[in-house]
């Protein structure tokens, strides 16, 4: 049984905009994510999924709006609200010239955990768990695209934020811990970690979400469980990539594939 | 339907790519940056026209050596200086990758990359142009003079640059490739203070006594390198002076030749070694390995950790890893060691402690420029872990500041001594320089992190390119008025303590220890102008820390 409040929201986006002179990144964007709860974000190349989710770990200042984490804004209470939540960027921010296990410290000690017994063995499950125990003493600017991915995760997970923000974590994850990561947030939402999840895989979004948010161009298109999904799309019975496709409609790809053969011939 | 050439495609992409990112730059910023290259086009321009025109109209019988000197003084400092600008338009760049797989022959991207490397040469060869034109009016020199003089310039720059392409080809051929832009860069950052040094010590030499310069020093130096081939264009624009045409036609033709003899090389070496260059400079990845497996000591310790001391751990373990910054600071520690012995040795002292100060605020600025202006840049994408922290970017700048400070701090320290001990000062100087060095070293110290901070490029791949030209200009300006308050309040502090003895040389204004207490407070509101100097620039820091939203691409 849960021992938290699945009602309250942990993280909240309130009208969010984020303008680049002329140009509109994110139009008035608002969600709600729920302790507990794995929320998918989901969205086309350029859509603002990405700058959505900088201005909800503070690495971005709305333009106008709200961002909240566990009900604190992150603008007006930075310091509160970055030390209850992690977010990974599609490509971590790392240390090149750290080990993992240097780097694990880094952060921990950035945070400000405690020292101790009880952190190492934090430390070396994750890295066991990752896959990253015998990478030990290896520089992290030597490590492959999805071992950087699994050292940002374990960075995250070393101090247990509350609020999880992700963008694209299973990008150049082999499949073995692709599936780890999947299995890793489920657990994380079950125990009261809110995952907000940004990603372009559909299936791992339909797997793993129980509410998502489409956004295209700067705005909320479509929000909901599948089932909401597809009273607002109108199509019953539709998997989300179909939904998606539908919710963000552009050119048919296969008309576009025709006009560029025969433009070609 | 033509094809279009490769050679053109690659250069008009690169002119494009030129125009949008001066097109991205917002138009304030690119103002200050022209305002600054005019102010330093006069006042540099400026001064090298004179010393060139004096030269011209009163030394007329050392022309000849002088002009050599001048080509291979130049010559040198672009061969040091441009040597980066040299290794990143032939080696470095993802685009080069691209170009590589494409179908184009090696030489036309050789030729197009010529272009952008001869860049940074092309911009120290200003202050030739503006000395040799100065040396033809007043030497009263014939018009063809100033076209050809302009001719030779452009053969100097060409025949550095092509060098400069030689060199880093024949150390790709000899170092790992891992290793050779450090390799390259250490020789270039050693050889630019070794000859730092011995200009400075010549300068010494030369205009060190009182009364007229003595340039029998620096013409009889001249005269011992008159075989090198940088001196040609010099002899040739001499001896147009002195009437013999065809003397000087001949000098021209002889560095013609050497420069295209050179740039063909440089083409043929580059076909060969461009793959093996861009096998590391395209991408780099580090890899390493521990000897021992050390358990961390957090194991052992206790307590809440602390960013502070994460990041000055972090900082320690990545410089002592990373050779590339390892070799940016040899020439750092160079100056202070190489001047410490040169001047301990007999008939080298300095002429006293005024003298002392002055290089111990050089060497303290020169220190803290080189090890604090790029310690916030440096963090590279890590300052967005830094920023997502729960830390403040006060915290952070106070963080980098109290990490730069031991190392200038010691330094300093050492230095002093040995300068004290050379110039056999008496404890009481000592003491003074030691406080006068521990007062330099903080405020350079903040005041080179700063600069850093207000104008930070996150993803150069270099440390020399990691701060902007805004951040440099308020590290370097900074730094100068912080300087000049600093001596300016030291010198008050020894003329107020000699007013009150009675002992200043003050004219007409009575002394006693009233005077000599006016003079000491005006010494202390120095002392706090440099003091708000140092706050206000961090505080820009601070809130331009604050207020970073550039994203920052992986490097």
């Amino acid at each position: 049984m849960a021992l938290f409040d699945r009602t309250s929201a942990a993280v909240e986006a309130r009208q969010l905009v984020k303008r680049y002179g002329v140009v509109t990144a994110v139009d008035g964007v608002s969600f709600q994510a729920m302790r507990g709860e794995v929320f998918g974000f989901l969205g086309a190349n350029g859509a603002g999924k990405t700058t959505t989710l900088r201005m909800l770990c503070g690495l971005l200042k709305p333009t106008s709006g709200t961002a909240l984490i566990d009900g604190i804004d992150i603008v007006a209470d930075p310091l509160a609200a970055k030390a209850r939540l992690g977010y990974l960027d599609e490509e971590p921010f790392i240390h090149p010239h750290l080990t993992g296990r240097e780097f694990l410290d880094f952060v921990a000690d950035l945070y400000r955990m405690p020292r101790g017994r009880q952190r190492e063995e934090r430390m070396e499950r994750l890295l066991n768990l990752f896959d990253l125990a015998q990478k030990d003493g290896e520089l992290i600017g030597g490590y492959s695209h999805g071992m950087r991915q699994k050292i940002g995760l374990a960075s995250l997970l070393i101090r247990e934020p509350s609020v999880l923000l992700l963008d694209e974590p299973t990008n150049g994850l082999d499949p073995r811990s692709a599936r780890l990561v999947k299995d890793l947030l489920e657990e994380l939402a079950a125990r009261g970690t809110t995952v907000l999840l940004s990603t372009h895989i559909l299936e791992v979004a339909q797997a793993l979400c129980r509410r998502v948010a489409i956004i295209d161009r700067g705005r909320i298109v479509a929000i909901g469980s599948m089932e909401e999904l597809r009273v607002q799309a109108g199509s019953a019975g539709a998997n989300l990539e179909d939904l998606f496709l539908k919710l963000t409609a552009g050119p048919e790809s296969r008309e576009m594939i025709e006009r560029l053969l025969e433009s070609g011939s | 339907m033509s094809e279009p050439a490769a050679l053109s495609v690659i250069v008009l992409a690169e002119l494009t790519a030129l125009r949008n990112r001066l097109a991205k730059r917002s138009r304030v910023r690119l103002a200050l940056i022209a305002i600054a290259l005019v102010v330093a086009a006069v006042v540099i321009g400026g001064t090298a026209f004179t010393i060139g025109a004096t030269v011209g109209r009163f030394l007329a019988y050392s022309v000849d050596p002088l002009l050599a000197a001048g080509f291979t003084g130049v010559s040198l400092l672009m061969l040091v200086v441009g040597f980066p600008t040299v290794i990143a338009s032939f080696f470095v760049g993802r685009d080069l990758l691209q170009l590589i797989v494409a179908p184009v022959r090696t030489r036309d991207i050789f030729i197009a990359r010529l272009v952008s490397a001869m860049s940074a040469n092309l911009l120290i060869s200003g202050i030739l142009v503006a000395a040799v034109l100065g040396v033809g009016v007043g030497a009263g020199a014939p018009s063809v003079y100033f076209p050809l003089a302009v001719v030779l310039i452009a053969i100097e720059i060409l025949t550095i640059t092509s060098l400069q392409a030689i060199l880093m080809s024949l150390i790709l051929r000899w170092v790992p490739a891992r290793m050779a832009r450090d390799v390259a860069a250490a020789v270039a950052g050693l050889t630019g203070a070794g000859l730092y040094l011995a200009w400075n010590l010549s300068i010494r030499q030369t205009f060190g006594q009182k009364g007229r310069p003595d340039l029998s020093g620096l013409t009889g130096f001249a005269q011992h390198i008159d075989w090198l081939p940088t001196t040609w264009p010099g002899h040739a624009l001499s001896a147009l002076l002195a009437g013999s045409n065809g003397v000087a036609i001949a000098w021209l033709a002889a560095s013609l030749a050497l420069a295209a003899i050179l740039m063909a090389m440089a083409a043929i070496l580059y076909e060969q070694t461009l793959p093996s260059g861009l096998g590391i400079f395209g991408g780099t990845s580090v890899v390493w390995r521990r000897r021992t497996q050390r358990q961390a000591a957090s194991r052992l310790a206790r307590g809440a950790g602390s960013p502070a001391l994460a990041i000055a751990r972090k900082d320690w373990l990545g410089f002592r890893r990373d050779v590339r910054r390892l070799t940016r600071l040899l020439p750092a520690l160079l100056l202070p060691i190489g001047y410490a012995v040169v001047l301990s040795q007999p008939g080298r002292t300095l002429s006293g402690f005024w003298s002392n100060v002055a290089l111990l605020t050089f060497l303290s600025m020169f220190m803290a420029s080189a090890l604090a202006t790029p310690s916030i840049p440096s963090e590279r994408r890590g300052f967005q872990l830094l920023r997502m922290a729960p830390l403040t970017m006060w915290q952070l700048l106070r963080a980098k500041v109290l990490i730069a400070l031991p190392a200038v701090l010691a330094t300093m320290l050492v230095f002093s001594v040995a300068v004290a001990v050379a110039s056999k000062s008496g404890p009481l100087q000592l003491l003074e320089l030691l406080a006068f060095g521990v007062w330099l070293a903080g405020g350079f110290v903040s005041i080179s992190v700063s600069g850093g901070a207000i104008d930070p490029r996150f993803e150069a791949t270099d440390d020399r390119r990691s701060v902007g030209l805004v951040g440099s200009l308020a590290s370097i300006g900074g730094s100068l008025g912080f300087a000049l308050l600093s001596i300016g309040a030291l010198a008050l502090f020894v003329l107020g303590g000699q007013a009150a003895e009675g002992t200043a040389a003050l004219g007409p204004i009575p002394q006693g220890p009233a005077i000599g207490t006016l003079i000491a407070l005006a010494g202390v509101v120095l002392l706090a102008v440099g003091c708000g100097l140092v706050v206000l620039l961090m505080w820009i820091a601070n809130s331009r820390l604050r207020s970073f939203e550039a994203s920052i691409a992986a490097t």
